[in-house]
């Protein structure tokens, strides 16, 4: 008979309970009840209550919190492969990022994150991030010329923008609604969801398709609490984390459809790039890949570059 | 259940004398060994993380403002302007005071500090001029509260970070109810004094006042650096603290040159006190915060007041009553601190907007300074004035009374808080 | 043996008031630095953090035996010279209970910090989270050395007046409200 025990599995999140996390998470519970007969429960916490994601994952380390939903930005101090997701367009399209998430390249990365006392049960989705403003359009590398741009705390996305011309700062998310209303800031870059929720459509003017970075979200759980659980709950767990991503990564691509239509809804002038101006970008961006290359490691850069010529043919 | 033994851990060892920082560490460690995960890891995790946040870094350089504000003789010259203003009103020091209260209250967010400049300088005066001193007492008391209300303010940025609201907008929502606890203290100032038998103030010459004037310049221009960067969005507000430090530095050496380069070491000092002992506070509250979040407590509490959800004026009336029992025990920044992880989820799915809460909450926090038993700003005017405690409680209290009053009408105008808010953002 | 420590926490003080002018000095080149010249150091604003915490916890130490930490005294101010003292009794043993818990914890997570370095710096964490041990222990210490005082005696009356809430102006400010 399937083992299972009475198991509070407690799942933290710097988002809140409407983003399609949500869903995924309601996904994955309802799968769970079925295999382990509701014996494993997720309870979640939403818009970071117990914490960034970066305390949170520390607490997953120490064996304290069980587990969290978090981007892979804020961990590549930590686990600096992860910083190989930062990469500049990196991915092309969405097909491009499943297959190297589920495939080989995921499974390396898994390995890195369980060295360091986590188990990644499955890769959701945080999503293309895409730059607003509110001065120009963004059609090709040179309009982002003295931009005034916050980004997250990460040397990658600083660099890359710097090199493309744009004045990258650093702010914590929760000041950039303010700096972008009050012109502190001109630009921010987020994915469509995001845009809309935090409403960001309200002060600015321009929204650009650069999918500049693909960031997975990671479904982390904490390894000296996972060692203690049953084979059966470890099955159920890693089954239904693959069930909540599929629901969740749907449900987040519609979102982001119904999102961008809004946005230009609300009247902000939308664009995208052409194929010509996406490669220079890249070839632009090149001296990123080189200078990062060491830091997050050769043996990455070059596992993730083979898998996507094997998958562009 | 965990409520209480939530509750009554923090009492107990705070009953006994722990300082509040040790009781909620200590309160930390009661509620994760009764929710079976007892883990030392938790709590040193969470204070430090906790500590390690750019926006409070405003916390030490407001403080470090204020301090050379003090002694760099920005204070004194407030004050000389609004005495030569409206000292020769009928009850002008009274007056003066709030004035000079309201402007200072621009410039720094401790209500502690700004009222001992303002008691130091205007009690004696006002004692001479025969006023009623245990009066003139609670008079400075209830005009220093207002610095936490008007930007900027430490109390603000806690909150902010607490409960994750945008402090720029807190500031901004601050500045009408402040204005408005300023406006209704002369009110009530001028009723009171009304009996009494006092002597006014010459009227000064134009010459005078204006020399005063432009004298304060200096000092009444660090509020617009510091209100107008942060509204125009020039800068954060942690950005404006830093400038408002160096800028009452400078002012300090060089123009009014009551600050000596030998006295820095001595500032710089006091203010990282202060800093340390507001941050320590900070961190041992994000245990027991942790901690309240994993337990559910907040869910626990909403349960009690749910059906009062529906009903967001009078469970607004009822949290405010709530914190104003919690304020007679204790100061502002560990009521912030210990009710914002319990308050916040109640107050989002009553659908009560975050900023205007705040404003209000940190208004009763700051009326919390001066009621009884225990409220520091009390202590610290009784101390510089050398009026018994006793009697400084009897002082405050038409003025205790015309603040709650505010507060009660901000709570039944929300517009009044809000309206001026959009305008200003 | 006095004179020694009170040298430590002069040194103490020295360390706080270059922490605090370092952040001002670190903050404000940066606010410069971007709107003069559209620049900026991008390890001041997490080296700032790190300094912050640094006084934050060093300074805790120092107020701590400054006695600065303050609570409520309304219960025990009523008390008798002989509850006054169960009462600092209690409190020393709790502050040293969540001293060590504080520096145990701090200890335990040390490996894990150690393998994380800061995204700018490239700082390993256990610099800036371990100053917890030293935060812990001291506290502890100060408080043993009370406990061993009041056990044996040797508390003065200005200590016990202290505790039961007579506090100096400078103890008032320094709480910051
Ligand atoms: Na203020
Ligand atoms: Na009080």
């Amino acid at each position: 008979a399937a083992e299972f025990n009475n198991r509070n599995i407690r799942v933290s999140n710097g988002i809140n309970e409407d983003h399609p996390v949500g869903d995924g998470i309601r996904a994955m519970q309802e799968c769970l009840d079925e295999k382990s007969g509701g014996k494993l429960e997720l309870t979640a916490f939403w818009g970071g209550a117990l914490g960034g994601d970066l305390q949170a994952t520390q607490a997953l380390r120490s064996g304290v919190q069980e587990a969290v939903v978090t981007s892979s930005s804020p961990l590549v101090g930590m686990i600096p492969a992860l910083g190989v997701f930062d990469l500049p367009f990196l991915f092309k399209d969405a097909s491009e990022a499943d297959a190297v998430m589920d495939g080989e390249f995921g499974d390396l990365i898994n390995e890195k994150l369980e060295e360091a006392g986590l188990i990644n049960l499955a890769y959701w989705e945080n999503g293309f991030r895409n730059v607003s403003n509110s001065v120009r359009p963004i059609t090709k590398w040179e309009d982002l010329d003295g931009i005034k741009m916050r980004v997250m705390q990460n040397n990658i996305f600083l660099d890359t923008f710097k090199n493309l011309g744009a004045n990258a700062t650093p702010m914590s998310f929760g000041e950039v609604f303010s700096a972008l209303e009050t012109h502190t800031i001109d630009a921010q870059e987020n994915p469509y969801v995001t845009i809309d929720t935090s409403k960001f459509y309200e002060v600015q003017d321009y929204v650009s398709e650069t999918n500049h970075a693909y960031t997975p979200f990671l479904f982390l759980f904490s390894k000296p609490i996972w060692d203690t659980y049953t084979e059966d709950e470890q099955a159920a767990l890693r089954e239904c984390a693959v069930v909540g991503r599929d629901v969740e990564r749907s449900v987040i691509r519609e979102a982001n459809q119904e999102s961008l239509a809004k946005i230009q809804e609300e009247g902000i002038e939308y664009n995208t790039l052409s194929d010509d101006e996406y490669a220079r970008m890249l070839e632009k961006s090149q001296i990123i890949y080189d200078k990062y290359r060491e830091q997050i490691g050769g043996d990455i850069v070059d596992a993730v570059q083979e898998q996507l010529t094997e998958i562009r043919g | 259940m965990t409520l209480v033994v939530f509750v009554g851990t923090l009492l107990g060892s705070m009953a006994i004398g722990l300082p509040v920082a040790f009781a909620l560490m200590f309160c930390g460690v009661i509620l994760m060994s009764y929710m079976g995960m007892f883990n030392t890891q938790i709590v040193a995790q969470q204070m430090i993380s906790g500590a390690d946040t750019f926006t409070l870094l405003a916390i030490p350089f407001f403080i470090l403002a204020g301090e050379l504000m003090n002694s760099g003789g920005l204070s004194k010259r407030i004050i000389n302007f609004a005495l030569t203003c409206v000292g020769h009103i009928r009850g002008g020091l009274g007056i003066v005071a709030i004035i000079s209260a309201i402007i200072m209250a621009s410039l720094s967010g401790s209500a502690a500090a700004d009222t001992a400049a303002l008691a130091s300088i205007l009690i004696p005066m006002m004692a001479r001029a025969g006023y009623n001193v245990p009066r003139s007492a609670g008079l400075m008391a209830a005009g220093g509260i207002i610095a936490p209300v008007i930007p900027p303010s430490l109390a603000f940025i806690i909150f902010g970070v607490a409960a994750n609201v945008s402090i720029t907008k807190l500031f901004m929502g601050g500045i009408v109810p402040g204005l408005l606890m300023g406006l209704v203290l002369v009110f009530t100032w001028l009723l009171v004094v009304k009996k009494d038998n006092i002597e006014t103030l010459p009227r000064q010459p134009m010459k005078v006042r204006l020399r005063a004037t432009a004298d304060a310049a200096w000092a009444l221009g660090m509020p617009v650096i510091i209100l107008g960067g942060i509204r125009f969005g020039i800068v954060t507000p942690t950005e404006a603290a830093v400038i408002a430090a160096v800028y009452a530095l400078l002012v300090g050496l060089f123009v009014y040159r009551e600050l000596k380069f030998s006295d820095l070491y001595r500032v710089i000092l006091q203010a990282a006190k202060t800093t340390s002992v507001v941050m320590f506070l900070v961190a041992a509250a994000l245990v027991s915060a942790w901690l309240i979040t994993m337990a559910n407590i907040p869910a626990e509490l909403g349960s009690l007041i749910e059906p009062l959800i529906d009903r967001p004026k009078l469970l607004l009336l009822v949290i405010m009553a709530l914190v104003l029992v919690v304020g007679t025990a204790l100061d502002l920044a560990p009521t912030i601190l210990i009710l914002s992880p319990v308050l916040m989820p109640i107050i989002k799915e009553a659908g009560i907007d975050p900023v205007y809460f705040g404003v209000l909450f940190i208004m009763n926090t700051c009326i919390g300074l001066i009621t009884p038993p225990v409220g520091v700003v009390l202590n610290v005017v009784s101390s510089v004035s050398k009026v018994p405690l006793g009697q400084v409680v009897w002082g405050v209290f038409p003025f205790l009374l015309a603040q709650i009053l505010v507060l009660i009408l901000l709570v039944l105008f929300p517009g009044i808080v809000l309206v001026p808010l959009n305008w200003l953002i | 043996m006095q004179r020694t420590v009170d040298l430590f926490y002069r040194f103490l003080e020295l360390l706080l008031v270059l922490l605090l002018s370092g952040m001002v000095v670190m903050v404000f080149l940066n606010v410069v630095l971007r709107y003069g010249f559209n620049s900026g150091v991008t390890v001041s604003e997490e080296l700032s953090r790190y300094f912050f915490v640094w006084l934050t916890f060093i300074g805790a130490v120092v107020t701590f035996r400054e006695g600065s930490h303050l609570g409520i005294e309304t219960l025990v101010s009523r008390l008798s010279r002989k509850g006054r003292i169960t009462c600092m009794i209690l409190v020393n043993v709790l502050i040293m209970l969540v001293s060590a818990i504080f520096f145990l914890g701090t200890w335990k997570q040390l490996p894990i910090n150690a393998t994380m370095h800061a995204p700018v710096s490239g700082l390993r964490m256990s610099w800036v989270f371990g100053v917890g041990m030293f935060t812990g222990g001291m506290m502890f210490l100060i408080a043993a050395e009370r406990l061993f005082r009041i056990v044996t005696g040797r508390v003065t009356d200005d200590e016990i007046s202290a505790f039961a809430g007579e506090h100096t102006i400078e103890q008032l400010m320094e709480r910051g409200e």
